[in-house]
């Protein structure tokens, strides 16, 4: 009876989250191989080209891999057709009529520009993902929602702004954002950029929900503890290069935080892979300038990061977490005396 | 020699029907699942046929709709006038699946009495959004 009660305790204690852990022992290098070969295929023939994204591998994991691959690195984002539509949809947001007007007029002109262009915006990534895996006899999904980047407005937070996809492998649901995954605008040009980001695959729910909010919660794919919107909209900013870094991001919970001088300040991030300490720094800015600080603890046990500083000097601070030069999230302090 | 013959057939009636209540026996505890395929091949191979079709969206004839034979790579695509002929004759049971992108697609199964295929895609009735990411770093908004 004893035994059984930690039985019941370890299987619930290593409960884990769908997530691309799962499949540690599949190599996708075939499913990446094929990807690349399909390069010059177009749009004009889904089931075909479905067909040859999976049909010479056995795993729907790895037939959906391919499918992912092929769409995240043929695929560009519409930076110019982004922006008109969501002036648009933002003008239109309380007159219903006019927005779904807006809405058939611009679907033809999305599908055109998707078709002989290869161009297009998240929800066009999620529908091309979830036709091709449907094509293959994979379920997926659209997940419409709100995805929270650094530029974005939150108070324009009235209508969702983004388009993902959860896909069903081996009986669970999983999420994947094939938009954020392929890459960025250049922050000088806009143009689009190709640069494939592995850790938007598979994503572990609970690192996807700090920055994604989908309209029907079930997507959240979260076994219980659903975050509120609130939650969501008072999280931290983390960057593209979280999800290349982490698997978890635990502390601080929020973006904006009120503290003492001299207060321990705690920083938790689960890792996923190994990094060196020297790595990981933080740049302070006050306003006037960005000072880079080395925090004086850093441990890490078991890829758990974990990141101690304490502000000396009262003040309002934006702070950056870095790893290796790499942008993972943003925090602000309000430091008092 | 009568009464012989009879006693042969007697005992030839007594085999046979003794081999038929074998052969039922056989068969009540072993559904005939051999013969019921032979059957269902012999009738396809009859039934493979070329099949046609014209399709179409809600403004007329779509052109370079495609049309593939699923499980394959096998297809088409239709002409200006929304007309197709499929490559290889098909048969009974198979499934075409019928698209275009921002349409939905249509799975049509081949029955026995199909021929000619005539079909209406509908929209993909899609809400396209999309936000891009970035890595530009946050930068609070101060008033000093």
């Amino acid at each position: 009876m004893k035994s059984l009660r930690y039985i019941i305790i370890f299987i619930f204690a290593f409960q884990s989250n769908a997530q691309i852990s799962d499949f540690d022992t599949i190599n996708f290098q075939e499913a990446d191989r094929i990807a690349l070969e399909c390069k010059n295929e177009t749009l004009d023939n889904l089931p075909q080209l479905s067909y040859k994204l999976t049909s010479k591998l056995t795993t729907d994991v790895e037939r959906f891999r391919a499918i992912y691959m092929w769409v995240c690195g043929n695929i560009a984002n519409d930076y110019r057709l982004f922006s008109k539509n969501m002036r648009k949809r933002q003008h239109f947001k309380n007159d219903s009529l006019k927005l779904k007007q807006w809405n058939n007029q611009i679907r033809k002109v999305i599908f055109k520009k998707l078709l002989n262009e290869n161009k297009t915006l998240c929800t066009g990534y999620a529908y091309l993902i979830k036709e091709l895996s449907n094509l293959a006899n994979i379920e997926c999904e659209i997940v419409h929602g709100f995805g929270r980047t650094s530029t974005v407005n939150i108070e324009n937070f009235t209508t969702p702004n983004h388009s993902w996809n959860a896909v069903k492998l081996d009986g669970k649901w999983y999420l994947c954002d094939p938009t954020w995954a392929s890459g960025k605008p250049n922050p000088a040009t806009f143009r689009f950029e190709f640069d494939y980001n592995d850790g938007f695959f598979l994503t572990n729910p609970k690192l996807f929900a700090i920055n994604h909010y989908p309209v029907d919660k079930k997507w959240l794919l979260l076994e219980s503890n659903n975050p509120s919107f609130k939650t969501f909209i008072e999280a931290p900013i983390i960057y593209g290069k979280a999800y290349a870094k982490l698997s978890n991001h635990n502390a601080p919970k929020k973006m904006h935080n009120n503290i003492k001088k001299n207060e321990k300040v705690v920083f938790k991030f689960q890792l996923l892979k190994p990094v060196e300490k020297e790595d990981i720094y933080l740049l302070i800015d006050n306003g006037n300038r960005s000072k880079k600080i080395y925090p004086k603890s850093t441990t890490i046990e078991n890829q758990s990061l974990i990141v101690e500083y304490e502000f000396e000097k009262s003040g309002f601070y934006d702070v950056h977490f870095l790893i290796g030069a790499e942008l993972i999230s943003t925090y602000t302090f309000k430091v008092k005396s | 020699m009568k009464t012989q013959l009879s006693h042969t057939q007697n005992k030839a009636l007594g085999t046979i029907t003794y081999v038929i209540i074998l052969v039922i026996t056989a068969f009540a505890f072993n559904p005939m699942y051999g013969q019921s395929q032979n059957a269902a091949t012999t009738q396809t191979l009859q039934n493979e046929r070329t099949i046609k079709g014209i399709i179409s969206n809600e403004d007329g004839p779509l052109e370079s709709a495609s049309i593939i034979l699923k499980g394959t790579k096998t297809g088409t695509v239709t002409n200006n006038k929304g007309e197709f002929t499929f490559p290889q004759a098909l048969k009974t049971g198979d499934i075409l699946l019928i698209s275009y992108l921002g349409y939905e697609t249509i799975k049509v199964k081949i029955k026995d009495d199909t021929s000619f295929i005539r079909l209406m895609l509908s929209e993909d009735l899609i809400e396209f959004v999309g936000a891009l990411n970035t890595d530009k770093p946050y930068k609070s908004k101060r008033s000093n």
